[in-house]
C-alpha cells in the first residue's frame, strides 16, 4: 500500500514541477500559447496573482495538493473550461477501449500463448511465436491506420471519425449500434496490439510450468496430456495477472495512439489534442489521471492476487 | 528454427537499415528537405514512393529518417543500459539500504504510465532530438535495472567474487573485475531490448507530433500522412505503408537479436551458476522480444 501512496506522490509531484523547472516560466504554460508573445507586464502580474504563483514554493505546493484533493485540476487554457469536467466526458470512453481490449487481448494472446506452450517444438510454436514477435513489432499507430484503410478506405463498411455519429441517430437501440461500430476498429486495433505481448507471457509462463516438478508427477500417475497441461495452466495464470496490472500503462500509452488515429474522444485523443493546441493544464490533468488509473490497476491486482493464489493467503497468514 | 537462425536474419536486417542511414546521401534520389515532386504525386520512375503534400521525394525522406530513428534507438538504449547497469550492479552487490532505495525507485518509475508522461516531459521541454534521447532514456532504465540486480544476487554468491572479497578487494573493484564480466551478455541482451522499446517510443512520440520539425523520422512522416488523412486516398500505400514497415522490420530485428542473445545467456548461465533462483510465482515472467510500447 505504501509503495502505491509513494508512486502517487511522485506523480503530483512531477506534475508540479514540470512547469516550473521547463524552460520560460510557468506563466508561458498558463495562457493561452497565442497570447504568450503579446501579453504586457501587468496582465503577468495578475496572472501571477490569480495563481498564486508569487508565494513562497512549498505554500504554493500545499495549495496544489489541496486543489486536487477538491477536484481543481485548473482551467484550459484554450476553451477556459474546468480541466476535470474535460476529463470525466472522455474518461469513461477510454474505459471502454481499454477494458475492452484487455479482455479480448487476454482471451486471444493467453489463449493462443498456451497453445504454444503446450505443443512446444513443433511447426505451429515457432511460426506462432515469429507471427506474435512481428505483431508485437508494429506500431500500433500504424496498423490503426492499415485497419483503416481495409475497412473504411476500401470496404467501406465502417465509418472512420470519432464515436458518436455526427447527425443525431436518435436514441436506444440506434444509437448503441453507432457507438459499437466506431469502437469496433480502434477496440480491435488495441486488441491486436497487446495480444502479441500477452502471448509471449502466456506461452513463456506455461512453458516454465510445465516444466515442474508436478508436471512430471502428473505425468506419471498416468493423466491424459490434456489433464497435465491443465494442472500447468492453472498455476500458469497467475503470473498473467500481474503481468496485465504492470502493463496497464502500456495499454493507455498504445491507447492514445490508437484513439488518435481514430479521433475516438478519449483521454488520448485529449492529450493529442492538447499537445497541438500547447493547452497544458489539461495535458498534465491527463496525464495525473491516467497515473491514478494505472496505481488503481496495480493496487486492484495485489489485492486480487490472495483470491486467486492460495499459496499467497497461506505466506500472509505466516 | 532456431534463436540462431533468428538472430542472423536480425543482424542482417539490422545492418541494412544502418548501411541506409550511413550511406542516405549517396543512397537517396533526392534532398528530402527540398520541394522535387508536385504534392501529392502518386509513383513513378522518378519518384519511386511519390511525394508527400509539400512535394518532398517520399523515398529520400525514408532513407534519411532511418539516420533519426536509428540514432534515437541506439543512444537512448547506451543511456538506459548504462543506467540501468549501474543501478543494478550497485543495488544487486551491496544490497541491504542502498538495495532498497534504488529498488523502491525502480518500482515507482515502472508503475507510471510511460507514454503519457513522456508526452508531457516532451510538451514542456521543447521538441528537439536530444530532450526525445534524455526523455525516453530517463524512464526506461528501470526494467533493465532490475533484472540486472536479480542476476547479481547470485553471481555475487559465486566462489571467485567470495574469495576476491576475503582476499580484501574494494567493492568498487570487485564490481568492475568480478560481477560485470559475469553479466555481460545480459547487458548485452538488455541493451537490445532497450533499443526496440527506443525506436517504438520514439515512432510514438513522433506520431504525436513531438519530434523535432526540422528532423524527420519515420513516425514523423506518419504524423503528416495521419494529419493529412493520407489512408483515406490511394496515398496510403506508398506513403503510410513503407514507414512502418521499416519501424516493425528494425524492431522485430532487435526482438529476434534479443531473443537470440537471451537464449544463450540462459544455457550460459545455467552452465556457470550453481542453482540459479527459481522465479517467485507472484512475478510476472519476461517474455522474450514483447513489450515494445513500455
Amino acid at each position: 500500500m505504501a509503495q502505491y501512496a509513494l508512486v502517487l506522490l511522485v506523480a503530483l509531484s512531477l506534475n508540479f514541477a514540470i512547469p516550473r523547472l521547463a524552460p520560460g516560466t510557468p506563466i508561458d504554460y498558463l495562457v493561452p500559447s497565442e497570447q504568450v508573445a503579446t501579453i504586457t507586464p501587468e496582465q503577468r502580474e495578475r496572472v501571477l496573482a490569480q495563481f498564486g504563483l508569487e508565494k513562497p514554493l512549498l505554500e504554493q505546493y500545499w495549495l496544489y495538493l489541496a486543489g486536487i484533493v477538491q477536484g481543481d485540476l485548473g482551467y484550459s487554457t484554450q476553451q477556459g473550461r474546468p480541466v476535470v469536467d474535460m476529463l470525466l466526458e472522455r474518461l469513461p470512453w477510454t474505459l471502454v477501449l481499454v477494458g475492452g481490449a484487455i479482455a479480448l487481448s487476454l482471451v486471444i494472446g493467453a489463449g493462443a500463448g498456451f497453445l504454444s506452450a503446450a505443443r512446444r517444438g513443433g511447426q505451429t510454436e515457432v511460426g506462432g511465436l515469429v507471427f506474435f514477435m512481428f505483431l508485437d513489432s508494429m506500431p500500433p499507430f500504424w496498423i490503426g491506420m492499415l485497419l483503416l484503410v481495409l475497412f473504411s478506405g476500401y470496404l467501406q463498411i465502417l465509418p472512420v471519425f470519432g464515436a458518436l455519429p455526427l447527425t443525431g441517430a436518435g436514441g436506444g437501440f440506434g444509437l448503441t449500434f453507432e457507438v459499437a461500430q466506431r469502437l469496433l476498429l480502434p477496440l480491435l486495433t488495441l486488441t491486436l496490439v497487446r495480444a502479441g505481448w500477452l502471448f509471449l507471457v502466456a506461452r513463456s509462463s506455461l512453458a516454465g510450468e510445465l516444466s515442474e516438478d508436478y508436471i512430471v508427477m502428473a505425468e506419471a500417475k498416468g493423466l491424459s496430456r490434456r489433464r497435465v497441461v491443465g494442472h500447468g495452466v492453472r498455476n500458469a495464470l497467475l503470473p498473467l495477472v500481474t503481468a496485465v496490472a504492470v502493463e496497464a500503462g502500456t495499454v493507455v500509452g498504445g491507447a492514445t495512439v490508437v484513439e488518435t488515429v481514430f479521433s475516438y474522444p478519449g483521454l488520448g485523443r485529449l492529450i493529442y489534442e492538447s499537445v497541438l493546441s500547447r493547452d497544458y493544464p489539461v495535458l498534465q490533468g491527463a496525464f495525473l489521471l491516467l497515473a491514478v488509473g494505472v496505481i488503481a490497476a496495480n493496487l486492484l491486482a495485489d489485492l486480487l492476487y490472495p483470491v486467486i493464489d492460495p499459496r499467497v493467503r497461506a505466506e500472509g497468514a505466516r | 528454427m532456431s534463436g540462431t537462425l533468428l538472430g542472423r536474419i536480425g543482424a542482417a536486417t539490422l545492418i541494412l537499415f544502418v548501411v541506409a542511414a550511413v550511406f542516405a546521401p549517396v543512397l537517396a534520389p533526392y534532398d528530402p528537405t527540398l520541394r522535387t515532386a508536385q504534392p501529392f504525386a502518386a509513383p513513378s520512375f522518378a519518384h519511386l514512393l511519390g511525394a508527400n503534400d509539400v512535394g518532398q521525394d517520399i523515398l529520400s525522406e525514408l532513407i534519411f529518417a532511418s539516420r533519426l530513428s536509428l540514432t534515437v534507438g541506439i543512444v537512448t538504449a547506451c543511456l538506459a543500459t548504462v543506467l540501468g547497469a549501474t543501478v543494478g550492479v550497485v543495488s544487486g552487490y551491496l544490497r541491504g539500504p542502498v538495495d532498497g532505495v534504488l529498488m523502491r525507485g525502480v518500482d515507482v518509475i515502472l508503475s507510471l504510465p510511460f507514454l503519457p508522461l513522456m508526452i508531457v516531459l516532451a510538451a514542456f521541454l521543447g521538441q528537439n532530438t536530444t530532450n526525445l534521447i534524455l526523455v525516453i532514456g530517463l524512464l526506461i532504465w528501470a526494467r533493465p535495472a532490475r533484472l540486472i540486480r536479480s542476476q547479481v544476487l547470485s553471481v555475487r554468491e559465486s566462489g571467485h567474487v567470495q574469495a576476491a572479497r576475503a582476499m580484501g578487494a574494494t567493492h568498487g573493484y570487485v564490481m568492475i573485475r568480478h560481477i560485470l564480466p559475469r553479466i555481460t551478455p545480459l547487458v548485452a541482451a538488455q541493451f537490445v531490448r532497450t533499443a526496440n522499446v527506443s525506436i517504438m517510443l520514439e515512432a510514438s512520440l513522433a506520431f504525436l507530433g513531438l519530434s523535432d520539425p526540422f528532423q524527420k523520422s519515420w513516425g514523423a512522416i506518419l504524423f503528416y500522412a495521419n494529419a493529412r488523412s493520407a489512408f483515406l486516398a490511394d496515398a496510403w500505400l506508398w506513403w503510410v505503408l513503407p514507414p512502418g514497415l521499416c519501424i516493425a522490420a528494425v524492431v522485430v530485428s532487435f526482438a529476434f537479436l534479443g531473443y537470440a542473445l537471451e537464449e544463450r545467456v540462459d544455457s550460459r548461465l545455467r552452465s556457470i551458476l550453481p542453482a540459479s533462483e527459481p522465479q517467485k510465482d507472484n512475478e510476472a515472467p519476461t517474455p522474450v522480444g514483447g513489450g515494445t510500447l513500455r
